[in-house]
């Protein structure tokens, strides 16, 4: 079977945001008001009482950690800030949008708890190690794994020939992808959060996450993803696909000053979020 | 020598390595026989564990220490043959090895 271009492999995936479409349009509208507050954007969110109730889990976990309770949407944004919780919304509607895949050869479960656990531990870097925008890393660990996801869903026979090869020549996983298509999944992703308008920053970063150092104006940040997605496969926190733990790469550890010291502190705090996390995207939300 | 969770330590235990918080400070030099506030600072800190000493005290605490030899290694090779690269000059998976192997045999004592 004849191997399909970047383009043709994100044709078919709608660009639309799914059932949170009309909150993130709310938001929009509510944003180019000049009567915009808090409370107009509070109410653009609650018109979605599932997202309200992930939200407002997601601000009383230990993934924010606030000393006292959040209870409305507004005390939310005005803690967490409209971009975070914009992005919280589109990763919220990904999630959504590759709903239904087959488990054929990774489980879903199982990929998004590796891409939530990727996100929170390279959150929990930038944090610690006062990178910048340490809230569009979460995003962008994620993501970075997301090309995985489009193979998966538009081409399912080039996904079984990519993983028979993995395993009959015990390969990593994106060795495998580079050999039956020539590109692996970071240049799927970046194709497609192109398509869908994301910012370049963001794009960079899931383009980069195996070879954090040829990025060029998010270094640190690919570095941190990069990271992030060793000590989560180490974890065993769900899977994309890949058994072994891919290779680390020591020069971008010490590019965010990430020492071995620190590897135990890290992993506990990761232990104390994933399940908060978790609960906030992946499980649905009863009605109280 | 083990690495033990901070609430598992226990007073007069030994450290054996300087502890320092996440911002490079000093909290409790190398050869320190550890006090209960010395714990507490510790714990305040946030710190995950200490390599200290290993002793009695530390084999009724340590999950690692409480593994058969056989067990050990059984775990110790389930771990190192993850890793596509297990490079022993590597120090973060050094490091890495010896918390997996931890939390293995956390499970393997919690099992058993």
């Amino acid at each position: 079977m004849s191997a399909p271009s970047l383009a043709t492999l994100i044709s078919g995936i709608p660009s639309t945001l799914g059932s949170y479409g009309p909150v993130l349009k709310k938001i929009d509208a509510a944003m180019q008001s000049p009567q915009c507050n808090l409370v107009t954007l509070g109410e653009a969110i609650e018109i979605d009482p599932d997202l309200t109730a992930r939200l407002l889990r997601l601000a009383n976990s230990s993934f924010y950690g606030f000393s006292s309770r959040v209870s409305t949407v507004t005390e939310a944004i005005s803690l967490i800030g409209i971009q975070q919780v914009q992005d919280l919304i589109l990763a919220s509607s990904i999630v959504e949008r590759f709903s239904g895949i087959s488990d054929e050869f990774v489980s879903m479960e199982s990929f998004w708890r590796h891409s939530l656990a990727c996100g929170l531990t390279a959150r929990l870097l930038a944090m610690e190690l006062r990178l910048p925008q340490a809230d569009k890393c979460f995003v962008a660990g994620m993501l970075h794994d997301i090309g995985r996801l489009v193979l998966l869903s538009e081409a399912p026979q080039i996904a079984l020939e990519i993983f028979t090869l993995y395993r009959q020549e015990r390969l990593l996983l994106r060795e495998a992808e580079q050999r039956v298509l020539t590109f692996d999944h970071q240049q799927i992703a970046a194709a497609l959060l192109k398509e869908w308008n994301y910012p370049g920053s963001l794009i960079e970063v899931v383009a980069c996450h195996h070879q954090p150092l040829l990025a060029k104006a998010n270094v640190q940040q690919a570095c941190a993803v990069h990271v992030a997605d060793y000590l989560v496969h180490a974890l065993e926190l769900g899977s994309s696909g890949e058994a072994y733990v891919p290779a680390l790469n020591l020069k971008a550890c010490e590019k965010i000053h990430f020492h071995t010291g620190m590897l135990s502190a890290v992993i506990a705090r990761i232990d104390e979020q994933i399940e908060a996390v978790e609960d906030a995207f992946l499980h649905s939300v009863q009605p109280s | 020598m083990p690495n033990l969770k901070t609430e598992l330590l226990r007073e007069g235990m030994v450290v054996i390595s300087d502890v320092k918080n996440l911002h490079d400070m000093l909290l409790i030099p190398a050869g320190a026989v550890l006090s209960e506030r010395q714990i507490g600072i510790l714990q305040a800190w946030g710190v995950a564990d200490v390599e200290v000493e290993h002793s009695k005290a530390t084999e009724e605490t340590d999950p690692v220490a409480g593994l058969s030899e056989e067990t050990r290694e059984r775990l110790q090779a389930e771990i190192r043959n993850r890793f596509w690269d297990p490079d022993d000059s590597n120090p973060f998976f050094v490091e890495l090895s010896k918390l997996l192997l931890q939390r293995r045999a956390s499970k393997v004592t919690v099992n058993s």
